[in-house]
């Protein structure tokens, strides 16, 4: 007994460094970020700070800019998200079974995610120009000259999704095969002794072991696709118009160009509120999906 | 005789350059700090040098990008983090700076050198609230750059004059320069008729400024541009700016195939890369023809064009002119420097700054390649031989004529200052971007940007702005 | 036989990867080769065919043109491999343990931290106007032991269990970035003003990394622990080895592909990140991605240098890929043998 105590005493040491560093790293900024969201504090030009009420959250669910930029995000997440997913995993499983020149391909395929986004939206920027860059010259081929990529809402959101696809997919890449990698080899013999065809394989044994971690990999990529700024900012500027701003470029130009910081921390709120309403919805639904394939 | 050896202490010269640290900032380092370079950081960078050879000082330079210099200084300014010295930023955001900036010394503030500097730099857009809080260490406006091989080719002065019935030439007006943008579209002799920036985030709504200084900057009503200098009620819904914003997106039509996406940076190369036969710019088109472009020799600059007709906001009627007046629009104003008064070394950094607005350091500035620095002083006008090292004689006279023109020009439109700068900014690049898009038409964009300012004027305090505004276009204090 | 075909359909695919992941490299590396003139004439893609290669745009980086590279590049290697060694370490711990324990935190005495913490802040900080790091202590050492002596009494409600301080973990990436960088930012100035020196400072900005990077490692490592077999472990305590002598030797080296995957994705997280390195550091610890961002110039985009800027901010991360490619390349053989 004494000894189960003692062992169950241990895992404070572990969890503890961890969880005070992160609690002291983010705990200032949300009890800040809190108080200052239901105050009107504008640095530029300084006005005195007004304590406002939920007026700045009102606001904010009655602009339309926020619902739009809430749908351009939500396109360009889900969008690529699933294409990330979709491709990575079967790169990893290419890779995973060596085909010729893998050890090449696993360096190569992880560099987009190396490069800065910013790096990356400049460098789309050259690709996408309409005058003179290659995927121009590509759709010239096909007659379709000086394509306004960038300027016009509906392709410049798509082009947005295919920079983030391009840029993250090495994620799920890297994940994925480090997944395969460590699953139990032996099973996998067995099935191919008793001459279970490849497909089936995959269905039964691969995907649902690796379902965990698909969960996980889609997870933080959704977290994280939803922060986009950096691409939006150097391409389209959030333009024309306000037709590709993001969630967070809007709190970007509310709280860091006009510092009308009640507002931003008020909408970083809010935009928590969705993401964490996304997550739990995404994971109870993955919880499902991983109970029936128990 | 004491005033004579404080002036030449406070003055720095190169003949001191052997004496041993006058002053003497030995252990002292500057962190100065702006944009990504080349432009400004490398004239900061050739001034350090000279100033640490001097002051046995230590300067170190710190970059970062444009669109983050304003965040970044305010942050550490308004939080005292002492962590710069000498930041260089744009006039645009004095009003906001101000606050946390230091008085220039009154020792700066007179001499030679002091009044070497262009009046409308010195007396205007230096100042903030009766104080001069920034040194002007660039010089800047929108000019309109033009080929000479293509204006005074005979074959394209007959043409034009057989298609429009006047002479080809620098264009008085924007009647004119749309006939020109036109001609030259279609002929064989350039690809395109001009060039001008269109993105968002790309120096846009300056270039929009342009356009509309010549039809609502009023002789008749000075200061009445944005805003009406009595009620503060915003101007930019008025057919004056109607018309510009129709025009500045007729552009289009004579501008290289998706320039929806060309910032000021892009228009650059286009014109010194010989694709357009004018462009809109600040100084910067000019030297990169000369120097690195396919129409070296060939550079000619000219006032922005102007209008003979122009918006009366209190009669609300069009005032007709005898020959059309130019109203040439000091887009930007130029890169200026401040120290912050939490800095720890107040004295050394605006010794240094006196260094890098020094004429003789300046004056170097202007005719060296990527420093981005262009004329502000009355000597770097007048000193036409040094300008031998990048331009032939045509150029340099036309393309320092042309900016000293523009200065010295009786109707010379300021640009927009007032605190809260990016709130105002910010929406009328959203509409602009959505009137250039054919989103919504050009009427609709300005009512709603008109709107959005009233709106903000009330929320920063409609007095408190009214004097700013009156302020920064050099007008006395209402009494009331 | 159906293996074959699935084989050449993984190579196709492969291949069309390739080619769509490595154009714009190969699109970065030649443009950085280019003069003015194969830029703004079209596109174009070989050099000495369809242009004359130039090392100009090189000449102007290394002159220091473009801003100094050398100190970004070594305080970006020293911040970000520090930081990701800390988070990776330390979330593995706390994997770990959330994998291997059980942990009950009730509702309620969370709550009360929540309510004591941020009203006591508020309290002290509006009221009594306590400088930020002092009342944040105080709150600290108030509100933390108190929550843990109420967790451990039988208090009513829900109990929260180790999918939910998993979940606690990974939302504390969820919060965008802008406000909780400003906020950051306030705090290091504050501790400025008392003496403590973390902005633009080594230790600020490993711990804001460390911070940054955790959640993803913890959530990370959790799965791939879930698969080391539990039977090892139980015979290893069976003889009496300590749980810390299990989690080093046994553990750790067993999830090797893993911590290297995590590894990475930190790394590269680290590495780009942005608006933090904005707002913590102004000169000595200033990195990379700042430099970077600020290549499109007052000249237009200057292609050539934006693509000499990127090089140079990819290479140290090829290598670190390689090093750890390798190091991946050895977890699978000992995969297949096993």
């Amino acid at each position: 007994m004494g000894d189960a105590t003692k062992q169950e005493r241990v895992k404070h040491v572990f969890i503890w460094p961890a969880f005070l560093l992160v609690l002291l790293i983010t705990l200032f900024p949300l009890i800040y970020a809190l108080v200052v969201s239901f105050q009107s504090i504008r640095i530029v030009p300084p006005l005195p700070p007004r304590y406002v009420g939920v007026d700045n959250y009102l606001e904010i669910l009655g602009s339309a800019r926020f619902w739009g930029g809430m749908q351009v995000t939500s396109v360009i997440v889900f969008a690529s998200v699933a294409l990330q997913y979709a491709f990575g995993f079967a790169m990893a499983l290419t890779l995973h079974h060596n085909i010729a020149g893998a050890s090449l391909y696993r360096v190569a395929f992880l560099l987009p995610m190396f490069l800065a986004p910013v790096c990356v939206a400049l460098i789309a920027r050259m690709l996408f120009h309409p005058v003179l860059g290659p995927v121009n010259e590509l759709f010239s081929a096909f007659g379709l000259e000086h394509i306004p990529f960038l300027t016009t809402p509906s392709l410049a959101i798509a082009t947005l999704i295919v920079i983030e696809t391009w840029q993250w997919t090495p994620f799920v890449v890297l994940l994925m095969l480090a997944g395969l990698q460590g699953l139990p080899s032996e099973v996998f013999e067995a099935a191919r002794v008793d001459n279970i065809p490849a497909w089936r394989r995959f269905r039964d044994l691969t995907f649902p072991m690796l379902l965990p971690l698909s969960v996980a990999v889609i997870f933080i990529r959704l977290i994280e696709g939803f922060k986009i700024i950096d691409t939006v900012f150097v391409l389209t500027g959030g333009g024309p118009g306000t037709s590709t701003e993001t969630l967070t470029l809007f709190a970007y130009n509310e709280g860091f160009k006009k510092f009308n910081i009640g507002m931003t921390s008020a909408l970083s709120f809010v935009f928590l509120f969705v993401v964490i309403i996304f997550g739990t919805v995404y994971l109870a639904a993955s919880q499902r999906l991983m109970r029936r394939y128990q | 005789m004491k005033a004579l050896l404080l002036a030449t202490a406070l003055v720095p010269l190169a003949t001191f350059a052997h004496a041993e640290c006058t002053p003497d900032y030995s252990g002292v380092t500057l962190t100065v700090s702006t944009q990504n370079g080349p432009f400004i950081a490398s004239a900061l960078k050739s001034a350090a040098e000279k100033w640490e050879k001097k002051t046995c000082g230590e300067v170190d330079l710190v970059e970062f990008p444009f669109s983050e210099l304003y965040p970044k200084f305010l942050t550490a300014m308004s939080q005292q983090t002492g962590d710069f010295d000498v930041i260089g930023f744009i006039p645009a955001w004095l009003p906001d700076f101000a606050p946390y900036l230091s008085t220039m010394p009154a020792a700066m503030q007179e001499g030679d050198a002091w009044l070497d500097i262009h009046p409308v730099y010195r007396e205007r857009l230096m100042s903030w609230g009766g104080e001069i809080k920034s040194a002007t260490m660039d010089g800047d406006m929108h000019m309109l750059n033009y080929r000479a091989d293509l204006f005074e080719f005979p074959g394209n002065r007959q043409d034009f004059k057989a298609k429009y019935g006047y002479d080809l030439a620098a264009p008085k007006t924007w009647d004119q320069y749309y006939d020109i943008a036109e001609f030259f579209q279609a002929s064989e002799a350039v690809k395109y008729g001009t060039a001008e920036a269109y993105r968002r985030g790309g120096q846009q709504f300056w270039y929009f400024f342009s356009h509309a200084a010549s039809y609502t900057n009023n002789p008749n009503t000075p200061g009445a541009m944005f805003f009406d200098p009595e009620t503060m009620d915003a101007q930019i819904n008025n057919p004056g700016w109607l018309r510009a914003l129709e025009e500045y997106k007729r552009g289009l039509e004579f501008n290289p195939p998706g320039a929806l996406n060309n910032g000021s940076g892009d228009v650059r190369p286009l014109y010194a890369g010989g694709s357009v036969a004018m462009n809109i710019d600040w100084a910067d088109s000019g030297v990169l023809g000369a120097t690195e472009g396919a129409i070296k020799g060939n550079v000619r600059t000219a006032v922005l064009p102007g209008s003979s007709q122009i918006w009366n906001s209190k009669s609300a009627d069009w005032d007709k002119f005898d020959n059309p007046v130019a109203s040439p629009f000091l887009a930007f104003g130029g890169w200026q420097l401040a120290v912050p008064s939490d800095s720890a070394n107040t004295e050394a950094a605006w010794s240094f700054v006196a260094e890098v607005t020094s004429p003789e350091t300046s004056g170097e500035a202007i005719v060296t390649a990527n420093t981005g620095v262009n004329p502000y002083r009355l000597s770097h006008y007048e000193n036409l031989e040094t300008w031998g090292s990048i331009f032939s004689a045509n150029e340099a006279e036309s393309y320092l004529g042309a900016q000293r023109a523009s200065l010295d020009s009786p109707n010379v439109a300021l640009d927009l200052r007032l605190p809260g700068f990016f709130s105002y900014t910010e929406v009328l690049e959203i509409e602009l971007s959505k009137a250039l898009a054919g989103d919504v038409e050009p009427q609709e964009a300005l009512d709603a940007i008109a709107a959005e300012w009233n709106k903000l004027t009330d929320e920063f305090g409609r007095d408190k702005q009214l004097a700013a505004y009156r302020a920064s276009m050099g007008l006395p204090p209402l009494n009331n | 036989m159906e293996n074959q075909s699935y084989r050449r359909f993984g190579f196709l695919l492969g291949i069309v990867w390739l080619i769509f992941c490595l154009f714009p490299i190969w699109w970065v590396v030649v443009t950085a080769f280019k003069p003015p003139i194969a830029v703004s004439q079209g596109a174009t893609y070989i050099p000495f065919v369809d242009f004359t290669p130039t090392l100009q745009a090189f000449r102007d980086a290394i002159a220091g043109l473009r801003g100094d590279f050398a100190g970004p590049i070594v305080s970006s290697l020293l911040i970000s491999v520090t930081a990701t060694g800390l988070a990776v370490f330390l979330g593995a711990m706390a994997a770990y343990a959330l994998v291997r324990f059980e942990f009950r935190i009730r509702l309620l005495a969370g709550l009360v931290f929540g309510i004591v913490s941020i009203g006591g802040f508020a309290l002290l900080n509006q009221t009594f106007s306590v400088r930020v790091p002092y009342a944040l202590a105080i709150v600290l050492v108030t509100a933390l032991p108190l929550s843990v002596w109420l967790n451990s009494l039988r208090l009513p409600g829900p109990v929260l269990k180790n999918d939910d301080v998993t979940f606690w973990f990974v939302s504390q990436r969820m919060f965008p970035p802008i406000v909780s960088a400003f906020a950051l930012f306030l705090l290091y100035a504050e501790m400025n003003k008392v003496g403590v020196r973390l902005l633009d400072s080594f230790p600020g900005m490993v711990l804001a990394y460390t911070a940054f990077g955790l959640p993803f490692a913890v959530w990370l490592m959790r799965d791939f622990f879930t698969n080391v077999p539990i039977e090892v472990e139980e015979a290893a305590m069976v003889d009496d080895i300590g749980r810390l002598r299990i989690f080093f030797q046994i553990v750790l080296p067993m999830s090797k592909p893993g911590l290297v995957a995590t590894s990475m994705i930190i790394l590269a997280f680290i590495w780009n990140e942005f608006l933090f390195a904005l707002l913590l550091t102004s000169s000595k610890w200033q990195t990379l991605p700042i430099l970077l961002a600020g290549q499109n110039s007052s000249r237009g985009d200057e292609w050539w240098a934006i693509s000499v800027a990127a090089l140079i901010s990819i290479l140290p991360m090829i290598v670190v890929a390689l090093f750890l490619g390798r190091m991946m390349r050895s977890g699978f053989l000992a995969g297949s043998i096993k």
